[in-house]
């Protein structure tokens, strides 16, 4: 059995509330029966996202045969049990303790807006005053050294609901009760100042704090703020959902729903909820520009509109449909994607369009629509929670997706088995009962091993793969050379831990998988996930009771949706394929329009055919490929090459400085529509701050040049286009912005306007044609690019917890001042080899760039590896990487590049960097 | 529906943290080098795998770990109820004189630190002190102190009251211990011992009274899978009482044979006995003994060839009374902060580790071994009327005869304290008892012709508690008391609910300035709405002072 969780048993109980009868399930409190019947009782040290815990003795009520009150948060409710939450004695109790508590406080504690703080609501409602005590007021001072975190230890109440936070949401055990009796308050860390201890700033402490103990900046001005607007974060793929607090045209604070946020459950990360500041950010893009000979110079929208339009027509005129090529964005909604590849579809007659999906889960789509049918997760995030055994691969969940990696991590402190498949020590790595280091690149012998083994070790469910899966027997002869032994040469992990990485996989009551991008950016990356994908349908755990699935963390908000929505070369809206007739046939009817049936061009190729002359417009939506694509020469090189190079972005990215016209776009926090997450739920996206000066959303963008071109897309709004996408696509043919302004959230599958969507897939039958999933016999092959002599390190890039991707939004906030630089993790025996101390200046080269970075040295990385993020463009980890691409969908092998490294002398090394930092993750 | 959970327990389980090394390793830093940083906060949590805030948090629980710089030589001077009594509080000022130290000070060069402290267990001999871990003890403290004197370290008195002892057969008679568990542990059943000890009527020893042999088939039952563990409660931190100091000290094997049988009823493999750091002489006594009933085979991997394993650890506490409530108690064991838990669940569903845990009193297993020799029904035979057995209570040094007694349940207390222990010294007019320590409360010397019994005493408004007899002669005010307990409540808040944390702090402003109308209110509020029974208990012996010197309240009703 897994963690303390009471089972209800489906049982329930009869009681009396204040004379209406109730009946809850068995195991509920008091105070939650009261809640179910919308019967209010005031707490302070309750909150809904935490096991209760009763420290407070507010939430007193009477109980017919209790000598004293009770504390309605921890007495569980009984059969026959009669409860009056207005009795005199309790309410009386409730008071007195009230005043006790106001009576350590100063007075501006009651002077915060009520909507800021629960002490304020229950002293109004209980009638409670300013400190009436008398005693001398001692203070206990500020701590204000966090840029986000802001503590007044006079207002703390010491309910330890801050640090219940820190402990039973996010994992991270930063924070503490100090001392005892009345002097008991809030500590970080060892005592030192907020900022110097374990806090990842997730915020959770600051939204739980029912007195304002415990604040933000935003929220240090007591003026009142305009009622939140709820919308879906716009970091990475888990769509939280968030609700956005603005005052005089800023956000003032974004703090997580609290009610139906079904995915998040009040909860957030340093990116959603703090790092808004680059919405306001004095260089924020107002106003188009316009390239004149080698700048770029403001213009007016009709200049800069009529000139993409009439360069669009002549390079269609002159060279074709196909010389146009479109790169829309994974950030952008849904329906900027929909209007943007109906655009280059409908209006330019090209299916050149494709999404930086390319560049992350490409392999994901390719791999789960060849093994199972459909290019989503299988199962819900949620199914974690049931899950007895987890494996994690390629995802270092707690910092590219924390509140997923938060959720992992409570369920592994239940009792959860985990399994870790990653060439680093991540923090959730040192959670595991197995990590499986293996070395980059080595994941398909690594899966292929432990499928080996699951079979070998009757792990197999012979009924299931009977009736629900083909390729058995060629998988059985892939497999034989397959041995722990065999894959231990060649992924450095030791034979036993896959055995026993199998046995706890095998033996789960119910296995989740959840991937990321470790296992898709490689050079085999769409068999990293075919053969992923094996071991769930080995043992059976795709579509039954006994496990979650496959589930990709998609890595940016809505890299779902954009491919949901046909910004794909080769597939329409809803993965709908250019051979498929009835699709096809739809499609043109709808737009009047003939369509090709040859697939368009992938990113990559984009550039090639650029700088083959074949492309001569390049129009970029929201993404600067000049960062975050691999070998930024050959992007250079293809830029050169063009003749039009359109950029929609907030900021003059790198970019959107080789552009010839630059639109100046909205942020997602100033836009309409809907992102779809990582475990396929439509989510809405509402604007609560409009675009800064002339800028425009990324919709209205396409539309003004669409217009000037005289094509008619005819989509007068976002929810128009989601509305004709749905009529379009079967799979989403039950979504609209209208049922999810009702129901909140929608998954797809959802074929009608009742269908509440599937969530969990293939419980029936598989998507694939034949309803019939397809184990991949494939063999393992070595990288793109493997180290050798002159170049013998491997280099990993990936992500850093308080940035996001290209930094583009974080690096203008105060995440900056909390992770200011890149720094390249190097293993403490490498380090030594090489005369590089923690913290030295260190020259990184490959074959295709070379750049100079601080070193972090640290066991995290395997020795001979090394790992770098790709946030700061001074440390451009994209002038290193490698043109190799998978072989199947060309997604760039970001994850394994050959570099030299040498210390850089003369330069003083600075203070040491090394974890136990705090921000740097650790246990 | 939600319980409550702990998940940095759920942490140290599920990764096998150590956390009973918490407070000894932190307790070695801080010998070694007098006090305890952040820094080492750091190394400790590093090297046991553990959060630094979690550590950090119990560094600045426990009052002897704390961030306070201490001396080489540092003094514990006791600040209990019955050194109270033997100096009327003036042995503290005293001391605090003669090493030029206020309490909690240290000399600027490192060299001496004073704190005082909540009970030692000399009440028979006090005032008493800790110079370092040597104890010293008498009415000339001071000189001993200062080198002026010979250092007195006085054996406990032990008496038997009863025909044949119980729990004093091995101190007083020479009975060998280790007789019963052998047999049992050879070719008995876990549900034999269970089930003779719910015969014998045996309630725990500690204060609450639960019957022993239902807590430990609640342990064996508990649908909660996995290892059981038994804690032997020696948090014996009632001022007032040196019961379990006595055993634990003088007859350590017999509360390691008791550990064993209570252990193995309750299906635990490994047993924990938490001793107070205040009473070192006890944890060197044990942990001897602790080594031969190893070398014996009594303890260990498959005990007697048994198949059986059991084994015992000593985890030294670190200065809370608090510790003594069985929540607070499994914190500190899991290396936490010492704060309370709202029950349920109980630690025998979810206790140790949230594996299902039996905590007993000292003396609780200590009688196990007669009761598992000699039967259920023989003990129950012991005592009077309703109550069943025998115990062991504790007279302070103003008797003349202080001392431990072994007496039978429902014994009239006058009979103790006159017949036995011979009345108050030096002709000293007897003002009022205080029974069961801090939270048990204060019986007017017009109530001695009560039985020594739970039930009869809680009509009287007073808790028996350990059952430590505390005499107070008509010299000492009611309104010191009233101080003094008020003093003792502050300091030993743990400060997770809000009307204690915050009550404890008031009710020594309010008793400084005699505020009595105050005092009673807080004394309702602690009652209905305290989180655990320190809160409802600081208020019944209060409330009782109020009582006892009621014509002294009256006087002062209105607010200085």
């Amino acid at each position: 059995m897994i963690g303390n969780g009471s089972s209800t048993n489906g049982r329930s109980i009869a009681l009396e509330i204040d004379g209406y009868h109730l009946r809850v399930p068995a195991g509920s409190t008091i105070l939650e029966a009261c809640r179910s019947a919308g019967i209010e009782v005031p707490t302070l040290c309750f909150d809904p996202r935490l096991a209760p815990y009763g420290s407070c003795r507010i939430c007193l009520v009477g109980v017919e045969g209790a000598r004293w009150p009770m504390a309605a948060c921890v007495t569980p409710a009984a059969d026959g049990m009669r409860v009056d939450t207005r009795a005199p004695d309790a309410v009386g109790a409730a008071r007195r303790v009230l005043r006790l508590i106001v009576s350590q406080l100063p007075e501006r504690a009651l002077d915060l807006p009520e909507q800021r703080s629960e002490l304020v609501r229950v002293c109004e409602r209980l009638g409670v005053a300013a400190p009436d005590f008398g005693t001398a007021y001692e203070s206990r001072g500020f701590d204000f050294s966090h840029p986000y975190v802001k503590l007044d230890r006079d207002l703390c109440i010491a309910c330890a609901r801050c640090v219940r936070m820190c402990d039973e949401v996010q994992g991270t055990f930063a924070l503490t009760l100090a001392s005892r009796g009345y002097s008991t308050m809030v500590v970080p860390g060892t005592g030192a100042p907020w900022n110097q201890s374990d806090c990842v700033a997730c915020g959770g402490c600051v939204s739980s704090c029912p007195t304002g103990a415990l604040s933000e900046p935003g929220l240090l001005d007591l003026r009142p703020t305009e009622p939140a607007v709820t919308t879906t974060c716009g970091y990475c793929g888990v769509g939280c959902s968030l609700d956005v607090h603005v005052r005089d045209g800023q956000v003032a604070s974004i703090t997580p729903t609290l009610e139906g946020a079904t995915i998040n459950r009040g909860h957030t990360c340093v990116k959603g909820r703090f790092a808004h500041g680059f919405v306001r950010a004095g260089d924020r893009l107002t106003r188009p520009l316009i390239r004149r000979g080698d700048h770029l110079e403001e213009t007016t929208w009709g200049e800069a509109v009529g000139h993409v339009a009439a360069e669009l027509h002549r390079i269609v005129d002159s060279y074709g449909s196909d010389a146009v090529a479109g790169i829309a964005s994974s950030r952008a909604t849904n329906e900027e994607n929909y209007l943007f590849q109906k655009f280059l579809r409908a209006g330019i007659g090209t299916h050149n369009v494709d999404n930086c999906a390319r560049l992350c889960h490409a392999p994901s789509a390719a791999g789960l629509v060849a093994s199972l049918g459909h290019a989503g997760a299988t199962n819900p995030f949620d199914d974690v929670d049931r899950s007895d055994c987890i494996l994690l691969a390629g995802s270092n969940a707690t910092e590219g997706h924390p509140v997923a990696g938060a959720r992992i991590k409570q369920r592994v402190l239940a009792g959860a088995r985990l399994i870790v498949v990653d060439p680093r020590r991540i923090e959730l790595a040192e959670y595991a009962d197995v990590h499986l280091m293996a070395r980059a690149g080595t994941n398909v012998a690594v899966f292929n091993g432990l499928a080996h083994v699951l079979l070998a070790d009757g792990y197999a469910d012979a009924a299931y793969l009977d009736q629900r899966v083909d390729g058995l027997e060629d998988l059985r002869a892939v497999l034989a050379s397959y041995t722990p032994e065999a894959v231990e040469e060649i992924s450095g992990v030791p034979a036993a831990d896959l055995r026993r990485a199998a046995a706890l996989y095998g033996e789960a009551r119910y296995a989740t998988i959840c991937y990321g991008l470790g296992i898709t950016e490689h050079a085999h990356g769409t068999d990293g996930v075919r053969t992923l994908a094996n071991l769930a349908l080995l043992t059976g755990r795709i579509g039954t009771e006994r496990g979650g699935g496959v589930n990709p963390l998609r890595g940016q908000n809505n890299v779902q949706g954009a491919s949901d929505m046909g910004a794909l070369p080769d597939l329409l809206p809803g993965y709908q394929k250019l051979a498929d007739d009835a699709a096809v046939a739809r499609f043109e009817q709808a737009w009047g329009v003939e369509l090709k049936r040859q697939r368009g061009l992938r990113i990559p190729e984009m550039f090639d055919a650029a700088i083959e002359g074949g492309v001569k417009a390049l129009w970029v939506m929201g993404e600067d490929i000049r960062q975050t694509d691999p070998d930024v020469n050959h992007v250079d090189a293809a830029l050169d090459a063009c003749e039009l190079i359109v950029s929609q972005e907030i900021f003059l990215s790198r970019t959107a400085e080789r552009a010839d016209v630059v639109f100046p776009a909205a942020a997602f926090l100033e836009k309409d529509g809907t992102f779809v997450n990582l475990d396929r739920r439509f989510q809405r996206v509402r604007p609560a701050l409009r675009p800064p000066g002339e800028a425009r959303s990324d919709f209205e963008i396409v539309a003004l040049v669409a217009h000037a071109m005289g094509i008619d897309l005819g989509l007068a709004s976002p929810a128009a286009a989601l509305e004709e996408c749905a009529r379009l696509t079967p799979t989403f043919a039950g979504i609209s912005h209208e049922r999810l302004d009702r129901e909140g959230l929608l998954v797809w599958p959802c074929r009608s306007p009742q269908d509440p969507g599937e969530r969990r897939l293939y419980s029936s039958a598989f998507g694939t044609p034949s309803g019939r999933a397809q184990l991949h016999a494939k063999h393992y092959l070595p990288p793109g690019e493997s180290a050798d002599e002159e170049y013998p390190f491997t280099l990993i890039t990936g992500r850093r917890l308080e940035h996001y991707n290209a930094g583009t939004m974080t690096r203008r906030t105060p995440n900056a001042v909390l992770v200011d630089r890149e720094l390249l993790e190097v293993h403490p025996d490498d380090a030594e080899r090489l005369g590089v101390c923690d913290g030295a200046q260190v020259r990184l080269t490959s074959r295709r760039g070379s750049i100079q970075l601080t070193s972090w040295v640290t066991d995290r990385v395997n020795r001979g590896e090394l790992f770098m993020a790709f946030h700061f463009p001074e440390a451009a980890a994209n002038d290193l990487t490698s043109g190799a691409t998978d072989e199947v969908t060309g997604c760039p092998e970001y994850k394994v590049t050959a570099v030299h490294l040498a210390a850089v002398a003369a330069e003083p090394p600075r203070e040491p960097v090394g974890a136990g930092s705090g921000t740097r993750g650790g246990a | 529906v939600s319980t409550p959970r702990e998940p940095i327990v759920e942490y140290e389980r599920r990764f096998d943290r150590p956390g009973t090394q918490v407070l000894q390793r932190l307790r070695a830093i801080r010998d070694e080098r007098g006090q305890i940083t952040g820094g080492d906060v750091d190394v400790v949590a590093g090297a046991l795998g553990l959060p630094r805030a979690h550590v950090y948090g119990a560094v600045t629980f426990f009052e002897e770990l704390g961030l306070r710089r201490r001396g080489a030589r540092h003094v514990q001077v006791c600040a209990g109820t019955a050194c109270f009594a033997a100096s009327g509080g003036r042995h503290i000022p005293a001391v605090e004189r003669e090493l030029g130290l206020s309490r909690g000070g240290c000399a600027p060069d490192g060299s001496v630190s004073l704190q005082p402290v909540y009970c030692l267990g000399y009440c028979y001999g006090g005032p008493s002190a800790l110079d370092n871990e040597q104890a010293c003890a008498g009415p000339d403290l001071v000189d001993q102190l200062a080198g002026r004197a010979p250092r007195r370290d006085p054996d406990i008195p032990a008496y038997s009251a009863v025909e044949q002892p119980v729990l004093l057969a091995g101190i007083l008679d020479g009975e060998p211990s280790w007789k019963a568990w052998p047999e049992v542990v050879g070719g008995g059943r876990p549900d034999d011992v269970t089930e003779m000890v719910i015969a014998s009527g045996l309630r725990g020893r500690g204060g609450a009274g639960f019957p022993v042999g239902h807590k430990w088939r609640s342990a064996a039952s508990a649908a909660t899978p996995g290892p059981r563990y038994i804690i032997v409660n020696g948090d014996e931190g009632d001022p007032g009482s040196y019961i379990d100091r006595l055993l634990l000290q003088r007859d350590p094997h017999r509360v390691l044979e008791g550990a064993a049988l209570a252990g193995y009823a309750a299906r635990a493999t490994q047993g924990y006995i938490y001793v107070r750091s205040e009473y070192p002489a006890a944890r060197d006594a044990l942990q001897a003994a602790l080594r031969d009933a190893r070398a014996a085979g009594h303890l260990g991997r498959d005990v007697h060839g048994s198949g059986v394993d059991f084994d015992v650890e000593i985890v030294e506490g670190a200065g809370s009374y608090v510790a003594g409530e069985e929540t607070s108690l499994i914190h500190s064991m899991e290396g936490l902060r010492g704060g309370t838990l709202a029950r349920p669940p109980f630690p025998t569903t979810q206790g140790l580790f949230n594996y299902p845990t039996v905590v007993n009193n000292v003396e609780s297993v200590a009688t196990v071994p007669w009761i598992v020799e000699h039967g259920g029904a023989s003990y129950a035979a012991l005592g009077y009327g309703d109550e069943h057995g025998q115990r062991l209570v504790c007279v302070n040094a103003g008797f003349e005869r202080p001392g431990v007694y072994e007496v039978p349940l429902g014994v009239r207390i006058g009979h103790i304290l006159e017949d036995h222990a011979g009345g108050l010294k030096d002709g000293r007019r007897l003002r009022s008892v205080q029974i069961g320590g801090p939270l048990g409360g204060f019986l007017g010397a017009d109530k001695l012709d009560l039985p020594l019994s739970g039930p009869a005493l809680v009509k009287e408004g007073v808790s028996l508690g350990h059952a430590s007899l505390l005499g107070f002669d008509d010299t000492i005010p009611g309104r010191a008391i009233m101080r003094h307990l008020w003093r003792f409540a502050a300091a030993e808040s743990c400060g997770t609910c809000s009307p204690c944390r915050i009550g404890s702090r008031r009710g020594l402003e309010y008793s400084r300035r005699g505020d009595v109308a105050e005092l009673e209110e807080l004394c309702e509020t602690l009652t209905e709405t305290s989180l655990c029974a320190f809160g409802s208990g600081v208020a019944q012996a209060v409330r009782s002072v109020m009582r006892v010197y009621a014509d002294e309240f009256a006087s002062e009703a209105v607010p200085s």
